[in-house]
This record gives structure tokens, C-alpha cells and sequence, in this order.
């Protein structure tokens, strides 16, 4: 095998990946701790204090942004930089572009985390940026494609890694998906108006948010669990045949199902009918991921007794099995009805967003940061302790949130012996204050675990720099005796 | 591409990767799908292909496929008054309809209703059966119309809105009288009396509406501040009556039964606490901010008897 001689951080560009890996822990902390705060509110309104900022309605889509696109979206470009050198045996194409898009990408979140907070919005679900951030990040998003494919062209290696086609799908719908759903018509440098109106706007808005789900938090994030399951596990994975199978099968039913975020609405019937079906027809291709990724261990199950990373990918894998079959259950009228509008389905987003996309990259992040750095984890038992932090975290918030969202679900539709309703709204809400309480602390969980993660970061790169130091002198010292 | 290390892998087990490698260790088994995965695959596509049976699914041309689903509701036609059976395709404003349906021709409801339409207001509270009603409808009717403003449970809020779980009633508690208060709505209105009186007199006023209700004792000021309240100069005693016990059709408040709907005054602490915060009420009256909104545009004649006897029953009763 063409090896080159060359370290691996000199053959390839490992500081764009440690940018955005400092900067997906820096969000993590941000977001997560905001999102804490916002689930106190949820328990005990006085919070807000009456400052419009700190309402509600404004820090929750700083939450939502930070974490998915300052978190998930940072992740995503350290690993994927990381993954694409790697694979393709190649070092980083166009590293200004490359540097643009760090800068870039952070600079955008930021400024919608701060826009938001002076309530200037879009009023778009996980796409509140107004228009001149759009275009910023389209401008981000299409660098980040040139970079992206130029170094996966210029491969040493006749054939893409899987890993590869997963981002590169992941790059090219979200482009789509961005560009569409964000037409509108600028009346100020802080104000736009929608192109689509009415129930079209509506199902436009799903369709984006949807695939967000599916493009931005489940196909990319695959492509981190097919590069760092196989190589923290020391063994192939499972099967080629699956990975194409399922590969393509996700692509292709994903972009139907955003409609079954609007199940009993004016969306038309037929619309809604289509949309539960095709998220029915997810469930396997979905599921192609995790067996591939669970059966990569499979003949090396010791691993999960001694290695607190493998423990980390193998129990994201088990929470993304977990919430895809949820997911599609959800999507069916029937039990929609029930869950609509309901925390259930907050519960059903953390499941994947806490135990998927937060555990894999932690996982990730593990195995990644020793190999940044040149160095080993400051501490194996810490990642232990931000392992139980986080999963302890994690089954608190989602029992918190079923209870919660199946019992109002239940005491909305509940009626009396006169075919009254049972329960006036209000009595729903006070119902969901304990639950509410059990949320915020399980969120206080996986913060504090992320705390614990960022304090063996810390100590990793400072030995490493210390040890770097200490090499440098000898060698100065053996120059100056000969 | 093949070195030692794929070798390796395949001596090892029956199943060979596809010969790949990258990044040195990376490979991949060539393994056949999982059976029960593929069988699963298959299932969920039998089940979609069922779903779109049952329910309206794929367009064509300008309509779509209806389904074999259907739903049955009454309607009833509003200028004949003659119930209708209609059947149609599964859809959700049919199944609306028939929720509502099922909700109106309820046989229990539909009977409780036409009872309540007819029984006087003195034989509604003396029934259990129809104060079980009352109860049932009244609690989803002030939930959704009153308790925004006071409580869930109509215990208002102090300073802001009137208490409706205690026997003091400023527009009168009998149940004609909330009917009165529901259809029309009410407006209270206290003159401002920083015009019209000196510092010292506003404060002699609020010493004795204070020993009126035991909160002060009886004193100098207290006395000054009696005649006022008895006399021309103030005439407070015009609305609250000499008695101080308040008048009922003019929203008067009364000052002698230690419950205080506007001026917080038990949350005082201290009694120049409570003086104050009176004074400061006395000072400038009450005119445009206590509005309770008419609600006979918004609820039928029906409802608003229910929760008149609803509201009624909240203060105990009397």
C-alpha cells in the first residue's frame, strides 16, 4: 500500500480540523447550557425576568442553532476535513477556501444567536436566519462543496469511502434545501418576507426541516460513524451490500416524508397519506446504519469492557436505532394524533439529537483529538464519567418528555360522561410541571458531562504542548553538543 | 491493493471483504443483507401499499386516489333544522364533522342541555344531576373564557383581578346578577381624590377605611379621618353607603370584610405599608383600567347561564 513517510500532521491538514473541533466543544457548552436555561423556563416562568431576550421564544432558536449548526454543524466540518484527507489519502484542497469556511461558519452562527436574541427572525423552524446571513452561509456552504470534492478528487485511491458518499449527499441536499426554503422577498436589511404562502409555505418549511433531520443530523452523521466505528473497533465494517443499499434507500425516501410534520392540518390529505408511508419506508434503510455499524463489533464485543469510546459509538448507535423506529411510528396519523403538538415529540428530537448525533461525536471527538494532538487522553476515566453523565442525562429527559407528552396527549383527548372534555388546557400545563423539572435536571446531566469532556480536552492539548516542548529541547540540546 | 492484513481477515473467516483498504486499516466485509432486514424492508412496503388503499394517497392528473376509508356524520341543514346521514371518503374534514357530531348528539349531553334551557336558575342549583352538568360544561367554559384573567381555579389575582371563590361580590354574587356581569361586561369607576383633597386628609381617610376593618385602631387621625369619609368633603359614604358595606349596583366596593380586590393591602406588612398603598388607591381612583369585557357576542345565551350558575357555585353559593 502507497504509504507516505511524511507524519500524518504534516501530510495533512490538521489545523482547520482542530479549529472546528475547539470550536463544536465551545458551542456544545453554549448551547447546551442555554438550553438548560430554557427548560427551566419551561418549569418556572419567573426566569425570564421580562426581559424580551431572555424569553422563551427568542433563546430557543439560539438553542436550536447553536447545537445543531454551531455544535453539529462544527463536528460535521472537523470530521468530515479529517475523514476526506484520510480516505482519499490527500491533503485538504484549497486551504483558504477551507479557512473561509471556519471563519465563516462560526462568524454566521454567532450573529444568528445575536439577532435572534434582538427578535429579529424569520420565523422558520431550525432556518431562522434572516436573508443576509442566508446568503452568508451559502456562500459558506458552497466553499465548503469546492473544497469538499476537489480533495476527493485529487485521491490517491481508485475507490470514495462510504463515509464519503454519506457527507457528499449530506453537502449537496442541504445546499437544496437551504437555497428553497429561504426565497424570499427583503423589504429591510432585517426583515423578509416568505416567497411561498399558506400551506405551501408550510410544507415547504417541513420539507426543510425534515430533511434537516435526515441530511444534516442522520446522512452526515453516519458518515462520521462509518470512518470512526470501523477504526476505533480495529475491524471492517459489517457489509459493503448494506451500506449501498441502505445508502441509497435513505437518500431517496428522505426528501417525501417532511409532510408528517403537518399530519391534521390544511395540508392536504393525500400529502399527509405519502408523507406517513415513505417515513414507514425509512425505518429499514435507517436501520441499515446502525446494524452496520453494531455489527462491525460483532466478534469483538470485549471492546465495549474496555474501551469507554467504543462504548460511546456503540450506545449512539442504539439511541439512532431507538429514535428511527420511534420516528416512523410518529409519523402515522394515529398516533400522531396523540402526539402532535405534544412534548413527545421534543422527547423524540433529544433522543436523537443527545443520544445520536451529541454521543457519536463524542465518541468521535475521543478518538480524534489524541490523533490531532499526537498525544493520548489526558484521563480513560473521565470519558468514562462523561459516558454515564451523559446516558444518565439522556434517559431522564426522554421518560420526562413521554410522560409529559403522552400524558397531555391523553388528557387533551379525554372527556367527561357528558362527552365534555375533561381537562381545560391549563390543567395539561400544570400536569407537565414535575415532568418539566426531570427534563431540566436530565439536560443539567449531559451539560455537566460535556463539562467533564471539555476539562480532559483542556489537559490533553496542554500535555501535548508541554510534551512537544520537551522534544524541542532535546533536540536543541543535542544540536548544540554536536 | 491487497496486502497482508486482508489476508489475515479472510483466513480468519468464511466471509471476504471487497479487497479496499484505505486510510492503511480500513475495509469492508462483503456481507449479504441481513434476511430480516431485507423481509422487514419488504413488510414496510406491503403496510405503505395497504395505507394508501385505506387512505387518499397519490395524485393524478387533478385529483388524487381517494381510498377505500370511509366516514359517516349527521349534519344538519340550518334552514329546515332536518338532520342528514352522509358517507364519504376518508377525510379529515368528514371526521371533524363527525367528531362534532358525536360531541352534540351525545344523548346525555342533549338531554342535561334541554333540562338546563328550561330550569330556573333556583331549580338548576337545588338538582345534583344538573350541578353535575354545570360542573362538567362550566369547567371547560371558564378554562377556555375566564380563567386567563381569573385563575384556573377563580382565584383572580390580587390587585388585578376580583377573586370569584370568596363570598364578597362588587356587581353582587345572586345569579342573575353574574348573568348581568357575563352579558354586558362591567366597568369600574372610583373618582381620583388627589384633586379634590389635601395629603394629610388623603391619609386621615385611609387611617380610618383601615380601623374599619380592624387593621387600625381607632385614633386622632382615624376620626378626622370619619368625617370625611361621612361628610360632604370626601362623600365616600355616597357609593361604599355609611355603613362602608359597599353598593352593589354601583360596584362599591365593601370596607369592612377584610377582602381587598384592588388595594393589596394584606400583603403589607406593616400598617404604614397599608396605609400607603391605600392612600395611593384613594389618591387615584380607579377609571378605565378595571374592565370586565361583555360576553354576549362570544357565548351563546346557554353557555352563559352555565356559567353564571358555575361562577355562582365557585363563591359557595350564597
Amino acid at each position: 500500500m502507497a504509504q507516505s513517510s511524511a507524519l500524518p500532521a504534516e501530510q495533512y491538514n490538521y489545523d482547520i480540523v482542530r479549529k472546528f473541533t475547539i470550536m463544536a466543544m465551545v458551542w456544545a457548552v453554549v448551547g447546551m447550557s442555554v438550553g438548560v436555561y430554557i427548560a427551566c423556563e419551561l418549569a418556572w416562568p419567573f426566569l425570564n425576568f421580562d426581559i424580551a431576550a431572555l424569553t422563551f421564544g427568542r433563546l430557543r432558536p439560539v438553542h436550536t442553532t447553536l447545537v445543531i449548526f454551531g455544535f453539529g454543524g462544527s463536528a460535521l466540518f472537523a470530521t468530515s476535513y479529517y475523514i476526506v484527507q484520510r480516505t482519499s489519502q490527500a491533503r485538504l484542497a484549497f486551504p483558504w477556501v477551507a479557512e473561509f469556511t471556519f471563519w465563516g461558519w462560526s462568524g454566521g452562527v454567532a450573529l444568528g444567536a445575536i439577532t435572534y436574541m434582538l427578535g429579529l427572525s424569520q420565523g422558520r423552524e431550525y432556518a431562522e436566519f434572516e436573508w443576509p446571513l442566508d446568503i452568508a452561509i451559502t456562500l459558506v456552504w458552497v466553499s465548503y462543496f469546492a473544497v469538499y470534492v476537489e480533495t476527493l478528487r485529487r485521491r490517491s485511491q481508485p475507490h470514495i469511502y462510504v463515509a464519503n458518499w454519506f457527507f457528499l449527499a449530506f453537502i449537496v441536499a442541504v445546499a437544496l434545501l437551504h437555497i428553497f426554503n429561504n426565497l424570499a422577498v427583503p423589504v429591510s436589511l432585517t426583515k423578509s418576507y416568505s416567497l411561498f404562502a399558506g400551506v405551501q409555505d408550510a410544507m415547504t418549511q417541513w420539507w426543510y426541516g425534515h430533511n434537516a433531520v435526515g441530511f444534516f443530523l442522520t446522512a452526515a452523521f453516519l458518515g462520521m460513524m462509518y470512518y470512526f466505528v470501523p477504526k476505533q473497533a480495529g475491524r471492517p465494517v459489517y457489509s459493503y451490500r448494506l451500506s449501498i443499499i441502505h445508502f441509497w434507500a435513505l437518500i431517496f425516501l428522505y426528501m417525501w416524508a417532511g409532510g408528517h410534520h403537518l399530519h391534521w392540518t390544511s395540508l392536504p390529505d393525500w400529502v399527509s397519506t405519502l408523507a406517513a408511508t415513505f417515513s414507514i419506508l425509512l425505518l429499514m434503510p435507517s436501520w441499515g446504519g446502525m446494524i452496520n455499524g453494531i455489527m462491525t463489533l460483532s466478534g469483538a464485543w470485549d471492546k465495549l469492557r474496555s474501551d469507554p469510546i467504543m462504548l460511546f459509538l456503540i450506545t449512539s448507535l442504539s439511541f439512532y436505532g431507538m429514535s428511527t423506529f420511534e420516528g416512523p411510528l410518529m409519523s402515522l396519523k394515529s398516533v400522531n394524533a396523540l402526539s402532535h403538538y405534544t412534548d413527545w415529540t421534543i422527547g423524540h428530537v433529544h433522543s436523537g439529537a443527545l443520544g445520536w448525533v451529541a454521543l457519536v461525536s463524542f465518541g468521535s471527538f475521543y478518538h480524534l483529538i489524541p490523533r490531532l494532538y499526537d498525544t493520548k487522553m489526558y484521563s480513560q476515566a473521565l470519558i468514562y464519567v462523561h459516558f454515564w453523565l451523559a446516558t444518565i442525562g439522556i434517559v431522564l429527559y426522554i421518560t420526562a418528555l413521554w410522560v409529559a407528552g403522552i400524558g397531555q396527549g391523553l388528557m387533551l383527548r379525554s372527556f367527561d360522561d357528558y362527552g365534555n372534555l375533561a381537562y381545560t388546557f391549563i390543567e395539561t400545563v400544570e400536569f407537565m410541571h414535575t415532568p418539566y423539572i426531570w427534563r431540566a435536571l436530565g439536560g443539567a446531566f449531559f451539560v455537566s458531562g460535556v463539562l467533564v469532556m471539555v476539562y480532559n480536552m483542556v489537559m490533553t492539548v496542554r500535555a501535548a504542548r508541554y510534551e512537544q516542548a520537551a522534544v524541542e529541547a532535546k533536540l536543541t540540546a543535542k544540536l548544540a553538543k554536536a | 491493493m491487497s496486502d497482508n492484513t486482508l489476508n489475515t481477515q479472510q483466513q480468519s473467516g468464511a466471509v471476504q471483504t471487497t479487497g479496499h483498504a484505505w486510510d492503511s486499516d480500513l475495509q469492508e466485509y462483503n456481507n449479504p443483507l441481513p434476511r430480516w432486514w431485507l423481509w422487514c424492508f419488504y413488510g414496510t412496503a406491503i403496510f405503505s401499499v395497504l395505507y394508501w388503499f385505506f387512505y387518499p394517497s397519490w395524485p393524478v392528473g387533478n385529483s388524487w386516489i381517494k381510498g377505500f376509508g370511509t366516514v359517516s356524520y349527521t349534519i344538519t341543514d340550518k334552514a329546515t333544522g332536518k338532520a342528514q346521514e352522509r358517507e364519504s371518503r376518508w377525510n379529515t374534514r368528514a371526521l371533524l364533522l363527525e367528531d362534532l357530531g358525536d360531541a352534540a348528539n351525545d344523548p346525555q349531553r342533549k338531554a342535561m342541555l334541554a333540562k338546563v334551557q328550561t330550569a330556573s336558575y333556583d331549580q338548576i342549583i337545588k338538582d345534583p344531576k344538573m350541578m353535575a352538568f354545570v360542573r362538567s360544561v362550566g369547567k371547560g367554559l371558564f378554562g377556555d373564557n375566564c380563567a386567563a384573567c381569573h385563575g384556573s381555579g377563580g382565584g383572580g389575582v390580587a390587585g388585578l383581578y376580583p377573586n370569584l371563590t370568596d363570598d364578597d361580590w362588587l356587581w353582587g354574587g345572586g345569579m342573575d346578577k353574574i348573568q348581568e356581569t357575563l352579558v354586558n361586561g362591567r366597568k369600574g369607576f372610583m373618582p381620583a381624590f388627589g384633586a379634590v383633597l389635601k395629603p394629610e386628609q388623603l391619609d386621615d381617610v385611609a387611617e380610618y377605611v383601615l380601623t374599619l376593618s380592624d387593621e387600625a385602631k381607632s385614633s386622632e387621625a382615624s376620626e378626622r379621618g370619619k368625617a370625611i369619609f361621612q361628610g360632604q368633603v370626601g362623600g365616600c359614604y355616597y357609593c361604599h353607603g355609611a355603613d362602608a358595606k359597599g353598593v352593589q349596583s354601583q360596584g362599591a366596593a365593601n370596607l369592612t370584610d377584610k377582602i381587598w380586590a384592588i388595594a393589596n393591602v394584606p400583603a403589607q406588612k406593616t400598617l404604614q405599608d397599608k396605609k400607603a398603598v391605600l392612600t395611593a388607591f384613594i389618591t387615584n381612583g380607579v377609571n378605565n383600567t378595571r374592565i370586565m369585557p361583555a360576553w354576549k357576542d362570544r357565548l351563546s345565551p346557554t353557555d352563559i347561564k352555565l356559567l353564571a350558575v358555575y361562577v355562582h357555585q365557585l363563591g359557595g353559593a350564597k
